[in-house]
C-alpha cells in the first residue's frame, strides 16, 4: 500500500506530514543502507557484513521502536483486553466478553455520536478539499505575489487547530456576533449557532473548511507536475478551461486528490478539541449533544463516567470503522485513480 | 498508506490505553513526591478546584501555616471545577492522589468507597485536629457511616439571586415563606415589565431541584439511589418546558451562548437559583445591583434547604496523616486565615473564622444576612452523603434538562433516558 505513495508524481508528499510519521520508515529503513552500497566489494563475508548493518539500522531505529513498543503498540494491546472488560480504573478489571459493545450499540448517545461524526465527515471534507482544489488552481498561475498568499492561505491550517482558535470560533458563531450580524444584513435571525444543536455542527465545519491549506499546499505541487503539453495540445483542439480542468487536470492529479481524500477523511474522524471547546458550555459537546462527536463521547465514558472498559471498546470500533473506510477508498482508487506510470 | 491511518490513529489511542500506561509511569516517577527531606522537613501536597483569587487567598494562608510550622511544606496545585475531578480522578486511580483536597458533598461517598479517603477520627483523638466550634452542626457534614473523611471549610446554601432594579420596576418582593405560585406570578410580572424572561431556568438545576423535592417529604438521592419517580420529574419538567415556551424561562439557546456570563448579568433573565457564596461574581460581571432572595416554598414554611459545604479531605495513602491534619486544622480555625479567605469558599465553618472576618462590602453583608436568617428561621435540615455516582447523575441531569429544554428531546423521552444513565452510574 506505501507504494500508492511513492508512485504520486509529487515533490512535496515526501514532506508532508502524512509521510513524515516513521510507520512508513520500517518498511524501507532495512533494505535501504543496502541498497544505498551496491558498490562494496562482494568478496569476503558479505553476511556477515549484512548482518552488521542490519544490527546498525536496527541500533539507529531502536529510539523509534522502544517508544513504539511502550507508548504505541503496548498501550493499543492492553486497551484491547480493556475493551472486554468492565474497568473503572479503581478496581482490577473484570472480564466481561462483548458486553461492553453490546451496550455501546444499545446506546442512543452512541448512535448520536456516530451520526454527528458521520456527518461532520461526510460535509466537511469534501467541501475542505473542493476549497483546497480551488484555491490551489488559482494559485497555479504566475502572477506577483503568489508566493505571499500561499503563505496567507496556508496560515489557517497551522494554527485552526488551537484552542484559542476554538475559543474564537465560538465567539464568532454566538448571538449577536459577526456570523449573526451578517445574518442580520442579509435579513434574516436565526441566531447565533452556538446555542442551536442542529446548527453548531456547521460551525465546525467550517472551521475544518477554513482550514484547507494544508491539502491545497499538496494540491499545488501535484499541479505544478502535470505536463504544460497536455494543456496547449487541449487548447489547439479548441477545449475551453472547465474542458481542460475536467480532462486533463482531474485525471493527472487524481494520485494527490485520492492521496488528500485519504488523509483528509482520517483526520476528521478524530476530530476531538475543537468540537469539545466550542460545544462546551458545562456540559462537555455541545448543546443537547450538538457537537457530540466520537472521540468526545469516548472522552465523557472515559475520564467523567470513569467506564475505562467501555471506553477502550468504543476506541477499537472507531479503529474498525475507519479502517474500514480507508479499505474501501483503496479499492475504489482502481476506478477512478490514475497512475501515469506502471499504469495501474 | 494504512500505516498512515494507524499512526495517526496513535493520537487518540494514547487517550485510553496510553494514559493509563503514562499513568503507570507517573506514579512511579512521583510517588515520592510528598517524602521527607533529609532534615526532617515534610511536604505535603494540596490541591483545590476554584479561581486564580481563590489560588492567591490560599497562597496566603499557606505562607502563614509554613511560617508557623517551618518543618511542613505545602506544595499546591488547582483547576476549574469539572478538570478539577478529571484529574484528581486519575490521579486517585494510579495511587498518586495529593496528600490534602478540596472535596464536596457529591464525591464523599464515592471515594470512601474506592479507598481513597482518610479517616480523619484517629487524628482527631490524638489531638491534632479539633472538631469543637463549628457552626451549626457542620462538624458532621464530612461523615460517611461512622467515618470522618472531610473537615468542612466553608457553608453555603441555594439561593435566588435577583436583579434588584428588574424585581423593583415588577413591584415585587420576595419574602422568606413565598410560594413557587408566587415566583412564577413575579416572573411573568418581569417578562411584562422588563422585557425579559423572569428566571434562567432552574428546571437542570439538580440542587435546587432536591430543594423541591425534600419541600414534600423526597430528597434527589437516597443513600443509594434516587428518591424521585419518573412521575415526579416528569411534572417538573413539563412545566418547564411549558414556561420554556412563554418566555416566563429564558430561551435556553440564548442563555448557553451567554456563557461563561450569567444568563442574569447577561441580562435575558430577572433572576436564577444559584450557591449564594457565588454571589460575589455577579456584582464584577454585571451593571445591576444584585441582591439574594429565599427559596420559594410548597407549604409557606419548609424551603428544604440545608448548609453545603466545601470540605478539606486526606488521602489515605498520605505517608504524613499528623502534618496533613495539622494543615486542615490551621486552616479552618486559624483566624488569620478566616480574614484572608473571607467568604470565597462560603461563610467560614468555624466560630473562630467566622467571627475574625466582618465583611465590608455590599455582598458579603448580603450573604452573612442571608445565612443568619436561614439558621435562625430553623428551616435548615439535616443531609446526607450523596451516593457513589451522584456526580455523574448531576452532569446527566443538566445535560438532558437542556436537551428538553431546546425541544430536542420529548419530556418523556428525557426522564427515560435520565433513569437509564442514573440507574448506570448509581450501580457502577
Amino acid at each position: 500500500m506505501d507504494t500508492a505513495v511513492n508512485t504520486v508524481p509529487n515533490p512535496a508528499a515526501p514532506e508532508s506530514p502524512a509521510t513524515a510519521p516513521p510507520g512508513g520508515g520500517t518498511a524501507s529503513a532495512v533494505p535501504a543502507p543496502r541498497d544505498g552500497h551496491p558498490r562494496r566489494p562482494a568478496g569476503g563475508a558479505p553476511r556477515r557484513r549484512n548482518a552488521r548493518e542490519n544490527l546498525a539500522g536496527y541500533l539507529f531505529m531502536s529510539p523509534w521502536i522502544t517508544g513504539f513498543l511502550l507508548l504505541t503498540a503496548g498501550p493499543m494491546a492492553v486497551s484491547l483486553y480493556f475493551a472486554f472488560t468492565d474497568y473503572n480504573l479503581f478496581d482490577a478489571p473484570r472480564w466481561i466478553g462483548l458486553d461492553n459493545f453490546t451496550e455501546m450499540f444499545g446506546d442512543p448517545r452512541w448512535r448520536t455520536s456516530v451520526e454527528v461524526t458521520g456527518w461532520y465527515v461526510v460535509l466537511g471534507t469534501p467541501l475542505k478539499l473542493a476549497a483546497a482544489l480551488g484555491v490551489a488552481v488559482l494559485l497555479n498561475q504566475s502572477r506577483r505575489g503568489q508566493g505571499f498568499y500561499r503563505a496567507a492561505f496556508y496560515a489557517p491550517s497551522l494554527i485552526g487547530a488551537s484552542v484559542s482558535i476554538a475559543i474564537v470560533w465560538r465567539a464568532l458563531f454566538s448571538d449577536n456576533a459577526p456570523v449573526d450580524r451578517a445574518q442580520q444584513l442579509i435579513g434574516l435571525d436565526p441566531g447565533g449557532w452556538i446555542g442551536d444543536p442542529d446548527k453548531i455542527i456547521y460551525a465546525l465545519v467550517a472551521l475544518t473548511v477554513w482550514q484547507f491549506g494544508a491539502p491545497m499546499v499538496i494540491f499545488l505541487a501535484g499541479l505544478k507536475q502535470v505536463p504544460r503539453e497536455l494543456y496547449e495540445a487541449a487548447q489547439m483542439d479548441g477545449a475551453g478551461p472547465w474542458r481542460r480542468f475536467w480532462n486533463i487536470t482531474l485525471p493527472m492529479i487524481s494520485p494527490v486528490l485520492f492521496f488528500n481524500v485519504l488523509l483528509e477523511t482520517i483526520h476528521s474522524f478524530q476530530i476531538f478539541g475543537s468540537a469539545y471547546i466550542i460545544g462546551s458550555q458545562g456540559n462537555a459537546c455541545g448543546p443537547a449533544d450538538g457537537t457530540l462527536v466520537y472521540t468526545c463521547y469516548l472522552y465523557v465514558q472515559g475520564f467523567e463516567n470513569s467506564r475505562m472498559g467501555l471506553a477502550s471498546a468504543m476506541a477499537w470500533m472507531l479503529l474498525l470503522a475507519v479502517g474500514l473506510v480507508t479499505a474501501v477508498l483503496f479499492w475504489s482508487q482502481r476506478r477512478w485513480v490514475h497512475y501515469e506510470e506502471g499504469g495501474r | 498508506m494504512r500505516t498512515h491511518g494507524t499512526v495517526d490513529r496513535r493520537s487518540l489511542l494514547k487517550i485510553t490505553g496510553g494514559s493509563v500506561a503514562a499513568l503507570g509511569l507517573t506514579a512511579a516517577g512521583c510517588g515520592g513526591g510528598s517524602d521527607s527531606g533529609g532534615d526532617g522537613t515534610v511536604t505535603i501536597r494540596y490541591t483545590w478546584w476554584g479561581s486564580d483569587d481563590r489560588a492567591k487567598r490560599i497562597n496566603q494562608s499557606i505562607a502563614l501555616f509554613e511560617k508557623k510550622f517551618p518543618k511542613i511544606k505545602v506544595k499546591t496545585d488547582f483547576q476549574p471545577y469539572a478538570d478539577f475531578w478529571k484529574k484528581f480522578n486519575t490521579q486517585a486511580s494510579g495511587g498518586n492522589t495529593p496528600d490534602v483536597f478540596q472535596n464536596a458533598i457529591g464525591f464523599l461517598r464515592k471515594y470512601d468507597a474506592k479507598n481513597v479517603l482518610l479517616d480523619l477520627r484517629e487524628q482527631v483523638e490524638a489531638g491534632n485536629l479539633r472538631l469543637e466550634g463549628f457552626r451549626a452542626g457542620l462538624e458532621k457534614f464530612g461523615e460517611v457511616d461512622g467515618k470522618l473523611v472531610g473537615v468542612p471549610v466553608g457553608s453555603n446554601s441555594m439561593a435566588l439571586v435577583i436583579d434588584e432594579a428588574v424585581f423593583a420596576k415588577a413591584k415585587v418582593t420576595p419574602k422568606p415563606g413565598w410560594t413557587w405560585d408566587e415566583y412564577h406570578d413575579a416572573l411573568a410580572k418581569i417578562r411584562e415589565t422588563a422585557g425579559r424572561a423572569g428566571d434562567a431556568g432552574p428546571y437542570g438545576i439538580m440542587y435546587l431541584y432536591d430543594l423541591y423535592l425534600r419541600q414534600q417529604g423526597k430528597a434527589f438521592f437516597t443513600a443509594s439511589g434516587l428518591g424521585f419517580t419518573e412521575a415526579d420529574l416528569t411534572d417538573w419538567w413539563n412545566k418547564a418546558a411549558g414556561r420554556v415556551e412563554s418566555g416566563v424561562y429564558a430561551d435556553p439557546k440564548k442563555t448557553i451562548q451567554a456563557k461563561p456570563k450569567s444568563a442574569v448579568t447577561a441580562e435575558l433573565a430577572g433572576c436564577e437559583f444559584t450557591w449564594d457564596n457565588f454571589t460575589v461574581r455577579y456584582t464584577s460581571e454585571g451593571k445591576s445591583r444584585y441582591g439574594l432572595a429565599p427559596i420559594p416554598t410548597t407549604d409557606g414554611k419548609r424551603t428544604g434547604q440545608y448548609l453545603g459545604s466545601l470540605m478539606l479531605s486526606a488521602s489515605k495513602r498520605t505517608k504524613h496523616p499528623k502534618e496533613v491534619a495539622q494543615f486542615i486544622d490551621f486552616m479552618v480555625h486559624d483566624p488569620e486565615v478566616g480574614k484572608i479567605m473571607g467568604y470565597d469558599r462560603g461563610v467560614p465553618a468555624t466560630e473562630a473564622q467566622n467571627a475574625a472576618y466582618v465583611p465590608t462590602d455590599e455582598v458579603g453583608k448580603q450573604i452573612a444576612a442571608y445565612e443568619k436568617q436561614l439558621v435562625e428561621s430553623r428551616v435548615l435540615e439535616q443531609i446526607t452523603p450523596h451516593p457513589a455516582g451522584a456526580d455523574v447523575c448531576e452532569a446527566a441531569f443538566l445535560r438532558l434538562s437542556e436537551e428538553m429544554s431546546l425541544g430536542t428531546r420529548t419530556v418523556a423521552d428525557a426522564v427515560k433516558q435520565y433513569f437509564t444513565e442514573a440507574k448506570t452510574a448509581l450501580s457502577a
